[in-house]
């Protein structure tokens, strides 16, 4: 127990620390004083002037009736304070109910109970309460700790089913002082503590409690151990005897002062539990214990899943899941079902050399993707066994078809990998992962490529866990950091390395720091101004920082290099449409459709067609919205009628 | 789709962006969208002069937009400033900071509102790498 920490200091000796007694508390076995408080405690206050009325009325018997039956039904779900709960109370509760359905008894007094819980009486006594117990102490910023002790506690104890409430409060209700004790218990190190000095009151204490013992003594002479036991946590039960008297004193309710009188009759007519029934009643009331606790930890862990499934894998996407690295585990790349080059009379060369010939002089993407893919299929991976691969992968993503050409990536990059090859394919996919929002995948891509691509440079091992385990943005801040410490040192070497400057360009366009990716990519295309990849990225980090009139200059670049770049076009269309041209968005969408649709196979992107959409409903022209779905990929000349020029 | 703007909030422009992009769903993307998000939220926006304007995102039965408070009742309420909100929307805020940093209130399922950013991200076109 934690507490014992505090305690453990020399000024904080033992006999002057009130926090010892709570630890007393807090490890001793009450069980035996729990009968004692509750048994005499009641039955004296019987003798007091003007609380006990001598009739009840037939309302309070009720009332009565419905708690004394609600202890028996309460036993079952509570688990965490059984050890409290003599076994021979519980089986004179039993035996006084004659009741065996507890699940039955249970539900129906739930109601009853929350209702008790909830008396507003309640409250007032704890202001009541509150109030006269501080008149003896200095500290008055004592007070508003005790009651929120008493308020925070008493639902919980409620959630937990209830039967340390309830063991508690049989004896406690019965007195009227209930909820006093409760809160003294509680309520009393607090403030204690915060008087910081315990030892002038437990005197005080000490001398109240002698007084009330002697006046408890006829009953108390029957065990004369379990005073001594009392005395073991003298604060509380002095405390709480103390706050009867002022609670008596301060107009107890009448209703529940009834509770007494019943509480009494039903003890009297109790016999003492035979030993060997004890045994059995205990075995019982383990197995109940035992058979609630596996039925709420099932729910609970259930729920817990199901909360943890629908909210965190449902993130990112309908059916991905993800592994333990945060890889969105893909299907494997689904080919063309009918490509016309893997027939062998189309051609003689080979397809990938075509291939290639074909993107060195800006042929359409989808043609190169399917030569690609009847390479790949003809065994013709190229280098290393992955070039085809990435090399597809790459073209998908050119042409828009994010999701095949991510894992054309992913088989490229494990492939590169087993090859041994410097991190061949590893920044696309990165790019990929980036764009599907895969965060967690696209660092650790760029961590892998860093140290393919660096073997020398060293990466924190706490760096190379933090990616595996950390949130995003913790991994996010050391990557960078790597990156940046790389960049530094290759500049002070002179070099600007377009690569490294991508990378740091993908981490900052990940985080949203559109201006930093802008800069990274500007840096890059200083090295490289050819390359209309690199334009086409520096359009998207202008773009997505808002700035779209600046990115279309971006775009035109990357245009001009390369007619044919389809996702250049889409992008131009996004910024077209955050620019509020739609009409010219939806244009370029769909030029973007009509040529993926130019291969004839009838593939495009769903996602250009939703982006069409939105544009088309942005005019107010929901007739073409209605037109614009997959299945309208034949009839783009639909929307030529309708005066797009495209 | 006027109907669902507020004068002199900013928030407004957004809303109606969202709804445009609800509206361009085909159903079963619609269907994707509510099994992805499975929420109502409850948007509660209050300008510099806390006036307060109130829309709901419905991403569990219709997949809608609307001006007022939710109808059945919202899974979470997100309490916010109009500037948060656009700041939110573009994308220069996320959610998480701003409910550390208690710009971002929320009532009733706070899981769920992570997934707002996912949503509001459907209205604003993002381009591609």
């Amino acid at each position: 127990m934690s507490l014992s920490g505090l305690i453990s200091g020399s000024e904080c000796a033992v006999p002057f620390n009130p926090l010892s007694q709570v630890l007393k508390h807090t490890e001793g076995d009450r069980s035996l004083q729990q009968d004692r408080i509750a048994g005499p405690s009641s039955s004296r206050l019987q003798h007091l002037p003007g609380t006990a009325p001598t009739q009840a009325s037939e309302r309070d018997v009720a009332m009565a009736r419905q708690f004394f039956e609600g202890q028996q039904g309460s036993a079952g779900p509570s688990t965490a304070f059984a050890p409290h709960m003599h076994p021979a109370e519980l089986a004179r509760l039993q035996e006084m109910n004659a009741r065996t359905d507890l699940s039955e008894a249970w539900s129906r007094e739930q109601p009853h109970q929350a209702a008790f819980y909830d008396n507003s009486r309640q409250v007032n006594w704890a202001a009541e309460f509150g109030g006269p117990q501080q008149q003896p102490g200095a500290a008055t910023s004592a007070q508003p700790n005790v009651q929120g002790i008493s308020g925070a506690q008493r639902p919980s104890y409620m959630g937990s089913g209830g039967l340390y409430n309830s063991s508690m409060s049989m004896g406690m209700y019965g007195a009227g002082m209930g909820p006093s004790f409760y809160q003294s218990y509680n309520g009393v190190p607090q403030t204690l503590s915060d008087q910081g000095k315990g030892k002038g009151r437990e005197a005080d204490f000490e001398a109240a409690f002698a007084q009330v013992a002697a006046s408890m003594h006829p009953v108390q002479a029957e065990s004369s151990s379990r005073i001594v036991e009392i005395d073991d946590s003298v604060t509380s039960v002095d405390e709480a005897l103390k706050s009867v008297h002022l609670n008596d004193d301060a107009a107890a309710p009448q209703t529940n002062s009834e509770f007494s009188t019943v509480w009494n009759h039903l003890q009297e007519s109790d016999t003492p539990p035979p030993k060997e029934d004890l045994a059995k009643w205990e075995s019982e009331f383990n197995q109940l214990m035992t058979s609630q606790r596996d039925d709420l930890e099932n729910d609970y862990s259930d729920a817990m899943q199901d909360a943890w499934g629908n909210s965190i894998v449902g993130e990112s996407a309908e059916s991905t899941k993800f592994d333990d690295n945060g890889m969105p585990i893909l299907s494997e790349y689904v080919f063309e079902p009918s490509n016309k080059y893997l027939d062998p009379s189309t051609s003689t060369r080979s397809p990938l050399a075509e291939a290639k010939a074909l993107l060195e002089r800006n042929g359409s993407l989808s043609e190169a993707a399917l030569l690609l893919e009847a390479a790949i299929q003809k065994g013709e991976l190229g280098e290393g066994g992955y070039e085809a691969w990435i090399l597809l992968g790459e073209t998908r993503n050119m042409d828009e078809r994010e999701d095949l050409g991510m894992r054309a990536l992913v088989e490229g990059v494990r492939r590169a990998e087993a090859a041994g090859a410097d991190g061949a394919g590893m920044l696309s996919l990165a790019i990929s992962y980036t764009n599907e929002s895969y965060d967690r995948a696209s660092y650790n891509m760029l961590l892998r490529w860093l140290q393919a691509h660096f073997p020398t440079y060293p990466v924190p091992e706490e760096t190379q866990q933090a990616v595996l385990s950390n949130s995003t943005w913790d991994s996010h801040t050391r990557i960078t950091d790597a990156y940046l410490g790389l960049a530094r040192q290759q500049y002070s070497q002179g070099i600007v390395d377009a690569d490294v400057q991508i990378a740091l360009g993908i981490l900052f366009y990940n985080s949203g720091e559109y201006d930093r990716a802008k800069d990274c990519f500007e840096s890059a295309l200083s090295q490289r101004p050819q390359d209309y990849l690199l334009w086409n990225r520096l359009g998207s980090s202008l773009s997505n920082g808002s700035k779209p009139e600046e990115a279309l200059g971006a775009y035109r670049e990357a245009l001009h290099l390369r007619p044919t770049y389809t996702r250049a076009i889409y992008n131009v269309g996004v910024a077209c449409l955050n620019i509020g041209a739609h009409k010219e968005a939806a244009e370029h969408f769909l030029s973007a459709l009509g040529m993926q649709e130019a291969t004839g196979n009838g593939q495009t992107s769903d996602q250009l067609w939703f982006t069409l959409r939105r544009a088309f409903i942005s005019m107010d022209r929901n007739d073409l919205a209605e037109m614009a779905k997959p299945e309208n990929n034949t009839k783009l000349d639909l929307f030529r009628q309708n005066g797009f020029d495209f | 789709m006027s109907d669902l703007k507020v004068e002199g909030f900013k928030a407004s422009d957004i809303i109606v962006r969202l709804s445009t992009a609800f509206n361009g769903f085909t159903d079963a993307e619609r269907k994707a969208q509510l099994k992805k998000t499975n929420g109502i939220f409850e948007l509660r926006i209050s300008d510099p002069k806390k006036k307060e304007a109130i829309w709901t995102i419905d991403m569990k039965k219709e997949g809608n937009v609307y001006k007022g408070p939710a109808k059945p009742k919202a899974d979470v309420t997100l309490l916010m400033s109009d500037d948060t909100f656009s700041q939110l929307a573009e994308g220069k805020l996320d959610g998480q900071k701003a409910f550390m940093t208690g710009k971002l209130k929320t009532k009733g399922n706070v899981m769920l509102a992570t997934k707002l950013g996912g949503v509001l991200e459907t209205a604003k076109g993002k381009a591609k790498l």
